[in-house]
């Protein structure tokens, strides 16, 4: 017997590829400022996905674009990535182009 | 009878009375001297009544001498105590009439024709004439007999007779039958009727033959008639029918047409409200039905409202649909849709009732109560707001603007057409002119937010069903959750906003993907924060399958370089043909039998645990369904040992036809219980924490303390079914209501 699939209507998920791998927790990874999953959107947005995107920094933590930039606008951030207290560099993408 | 010598005899009397009057004089002049005693004499033998079936020819009196002699009694004074021997006389005699009566009942008894009762009453009338004291004697006299006749007439006649006079009266009215012609109307007996006083005596026995006559013809014409209104032709059929018997009755009297106005104004007025009495309380016996086959039964319920403000029976109304409702709704027989269109219908029904809403409030609070205890409530609401299209009839009337809810509605005093509320209102009564039935309906639950949970699982289960890219469908879906907006709210559908923009992004994601790579495979991509719960059985799609998935996601990936795609193999379906050796099939399945076929294009026999190891995690009984599919398609073969296989060749005896499968789609959402569930698990850390640490706690502790985590908004019920569930899976366990965890072996 051959089983020719003619079409497939699949369900699938679209994940944000944040870098580590290791995505068995179920409900993913969340912004360290809004507390939100990356899949989520930040608390300004209403559609999350290219509408929300998220920012990559050099020292690997990952935001919402929104929640980053509302941060380092603010005088007592002082350029740094709230996580580390590093100076905010965003990252290049390693695939294709870079995010900012 | 009337023999010679009775004659001759009573000749012979007379001659001899005349003669002792005359004192032998010649002429009348003895009669000039007329003593009293001859008088008195005289008169009581004048006014003894006469026996009407005696043929001897009643005595002629000369009536100068009559007159006479009363003028001397008169004078006498002795007129009363000649009056009493006269009543005395007329009791003595009246053996003769009860006689008679007996006689005509006797007759009627057996045959029971009114005509008897009214030769009877004439029978009656010529006894009373006959011994009716002549005019001459003065009224007085004349109102004593009556009286004292009537008296005893009453006292013989025997019961049967008032039954006999009540169908006498019956037979007068206009039969409703219009080949039965009508007794012709007399007004002589009617006259009659009230010289015997029977009219007066009888008054409640004529009104109750009015009454049941209306009630008989209102009932025969109107029971189950709701397609018109009864009313008017009512009123009619009384001006024409009715009416004329009752001026017989009541106005004969009457010299012009004010005077009959006027005398009929109390007792018309009386069968008016009979009439209507008798059409309401029928509509308010058939209400429950009428709401059933609202909208065409809508004139029944004009003619109910008139009704209602004539007579007042809004209690009962309200008594009887609510007992009905009880009776044939609010049991478990009834689906809660049925209830909700039901619900709906008695809504619209008891608006044209009474607009101000008091009835519908006390009839519906019953159905809310109830339906707020069905599971499936919400669901059935909000399945129907999205409009099924299986369906016709949907709940809510398109033609009815969509309105914002929850506008808490603040009396205006200021409003010069402030009105209080209706009198009969009770004090729970909130007035809700404004809102529409979907609003009613939403507002059975204190909140919003189940519905619109629902709604989105609902709005999930609809939009992964359409598989072809049907942007159609996808807009119909858009047009409601648009139209939906309004009435919640644009925040509370956000999430099915972006549930939307997810099935566009899709189709256009997937348009760009093929143009680059062409694939069979036409994901709906989702954003999985905004989608309810579709359960993660997680199945691996095996040989072919897999090999798409991934050729897919990598291309996805190159389009959209920072994202990845996670696949729900579960869900949607797939299209396929079969070749085998004899036959090609197409087939639309689910993924899971998908995955089966394209292992047993690897061998031909497998076990059902060997399927099962290659798929991944799934339960048994999922497994079997997804073989059995392919049974019924009589593709493969249950082999004795719970192993399947591959039939190339199909079998050429089909031991039974394959009965036609109705293919069901599998809820792969879990209902909003579930989600409620998956809800409380979150809290689940806490409450081990909480009883790690204080071992062993009630269950209000429990629920006060997870007050504190963010966003707990379980109530204790929900927590304790949850700790229900807990204690079956043996984490945790209760003695004298304190729940500790179980210490673990």
């Amino acid at each position: 017997m051959k089983v020719n699939v003619k079409s497939w209507h699949a369900v699938a998920q679209w994940q944000w590829d944040t870098g580590n791998d290791q995505d068995d927790d179920p409900e993913g990874d969340v912004c360290g400022i809004c507390r939100v999953a990356y899949e989520g959107c930040c608390p300004t947005c209403k559609v999350p996905g290219d509408d929300c995107p998220l920012i990559w920094g050099e020292c690997s933590h990952v935001f919402h674009m929104h929640c980053l930039l509302k941060w380092i606008s603010t005088s007592s951030s002082k350029q740094q990535c709230p996580m580390d207290r590093r100076t905010w560099v965003t990252a290049e993408r390693k695939v294709g182009g870079s995010k900012t | 009878m009337a023999t010679e010598a009775l004659r001759s005899q009573v000749g012979k009397k007379w001659q001899d009375s005349f003669a002792r009057l005359n004192h032998g004089e010649p002429g009348i002049s003895g009669l000039m001297t007329f003593s009293q005693a001859s008088a008195w004499v005289l008169l009581t033998d004048f006014v003894r009544p006469r026996d009407l079936n005696d043929p001897a020819p009643p005595n002629e009196y000369n009536m100068e001498l009559v007159k006479y002699a009363f003028d001397l009694v008169s004078q006498c004074r002795r007129l009363p105590a000649m009056l009493e021997a006269y009543l005395d006389d007329v009791r003595q005699y009246f053996y003769l009439i009860k006689r008679d009566v007996d006689q005509y009942m006797e007759q009627y008894e057996t045959s029971l024709d009114p005509e008897i009762i009214s030769r009877l009453v004439y029978r009656l009338f010529k006894w009373f004439n006959a011994w009716l004291p002549i005019s001459d004697l003065g009224q007085t006299i004349r109102a004593a007999y009556t009286l004292d006749f009537q008296t005893q007439l009453f006292a013989i006649l025997p019961p049967s007779f008032v039954s006999g006079f009540k169908a006498y009266c019956a037979s007068t009215l206009p039969p409703f039958d219009p080949d039965v012609t009508q007794r012709t109307l007399s007004g002589e007996i009617w006259d009659i009727f009230e010289i015997l006083g029977l009219l007066d005596r009888y008054e409640s026995v004529i009104a109750s033959v009015g009454y049941e006559h209306i009630e008989t013809y209102v009932l025969s014409t109107c029971t189950g008639k709701w397609e018109a209104a009864m009313l008017p032709e009512l009123r009619n059929w009384m001006s024409h029918k009715i009416v004329p018997w009752m001026l017989m009755m009541y106005a004969r009297g009457a010299a012009t047409n004010d005077d009959a106005v006027a005398m009929l104004a109390s007792v018309g007025s009386r069968f008016d409200f009979h009439m209507t009495k008798t059409l309401c309380d029928l509509r308010t016996r058939e209400i429950f039905d009428i709401i059933i086959d609202f909208p065409e039964s809508a004139p029944a319920l004009e003619d109910l409202k008139e009704c209602l403000q004539r007579v007042d029976q809004r209690a009962a109304l309200v008594k009887s649909l609510r007992k009905a409702n009880h009776k044939r709704l609010l049991h478990p027989g009834a689906d809660t849709k049925l209830i909700l269109s039901q619900y709906v219908a008695t809504i619209k029904c008891m608006r044209i009732i009474d607009p101000p809403g008091v009835l519908l409030f006390k009839v519906a609070d019953p159905i809310r109560r109830y339906l707020r205890d069905r599971p499936d409530t919400i669901r059935s609401i909000v399945a129907n707001l999205v409009g099924d299209e299986d369906t016709g009839d949907s709940l809510v009337d398109d033609n009815e603007p969509p309105q914002p809810l929850h506008q808490i509605e603040i009396e205006d005093y200021s409003d010069p057409n402030w009105e209080p509320e209706p009198i009969d209102a009770g004090p729970n009564f909130r007035a809700n002119k404004h809102t529409d039935v979907l609003g009613t309906l939403v507002s059975i639950y204190d909140s919003n937010d189940l519905f619109i949970k629902e709604l989105q699982i609902l709005l999930a289960q609809r939009l992964l069903a359409i598989t072809d890219g049907n942007t159609e469908k996808v807009e119909r879906e858009r047009r409601n959750i648009e139209i939906l907006k309004i009435r919640f709210g644009e925040s509370a559908l956000q999430v099915c906003e972006v549930m939307l923009k997810d099935m566009t992004d899709s189709k256009r994601i997937d348009g760009h993907v093929q143009s680059q790579m062409a694939s069979i495979v036409h994901p709906t991509i989702i954003s999985k924060h905004f989608w309810p719960m579709l359960g993660s059985d997680e199945i691996i799609m095996p040989g072919q399958f897999q090999t798409f998935q991934e050729q897919y996601a990598k291309e996805f990936s190159t389009f959209k370089p920072d994202k990845r795609l996670r696949w729900l193999p579960h869900l949607g379906a797939v299209h396929l043909e079969l070749l085998l050796e004899d036959r090609t099939l197409e087939v639309d399945v689910p993924p899971l039998e998908a995955a089966f076929i394209e292992l047993f294009s690897e061998k031909n026999v497998w076990s059902i645990d060997e399927l099962m190891t290659r798929v991944g995690p799934i339960s048994k009984g999922a497994a079997l369904k997804a073989l059995l599919t392919w049974v019924d398609k009589g593709v493969l073969k249950e082999e004795g040992d719970g192993s399947f296989k591959l039939l190339e060749v199909a079998e050429t005896v089909k031991p039974v036809d394959p009965a036609p499968i109705v293919e069901e789609q599998k809820p792969t959402v879990f209902p909003a219980q579930q989600h409620q569930a998956e809800q409380m698990r979150v809290y689940w850390k806490f409450i081990e924490g909480m009883l790690t640490n204080l071992t062993a706690l009630p269950l209000e502790r429990i629920q006060a303390m997870l007050h504190f985590a963010p966003g707990y908004d379980q109530t204790i019920e929900q927590l304790s079914a949850f700790m229900d569930a807990a204690r079956r899976e043996k984490l945790v366990d209760v003695r004298e209501g304190l729940w500790r965890l179980t210490t673990k072996a």
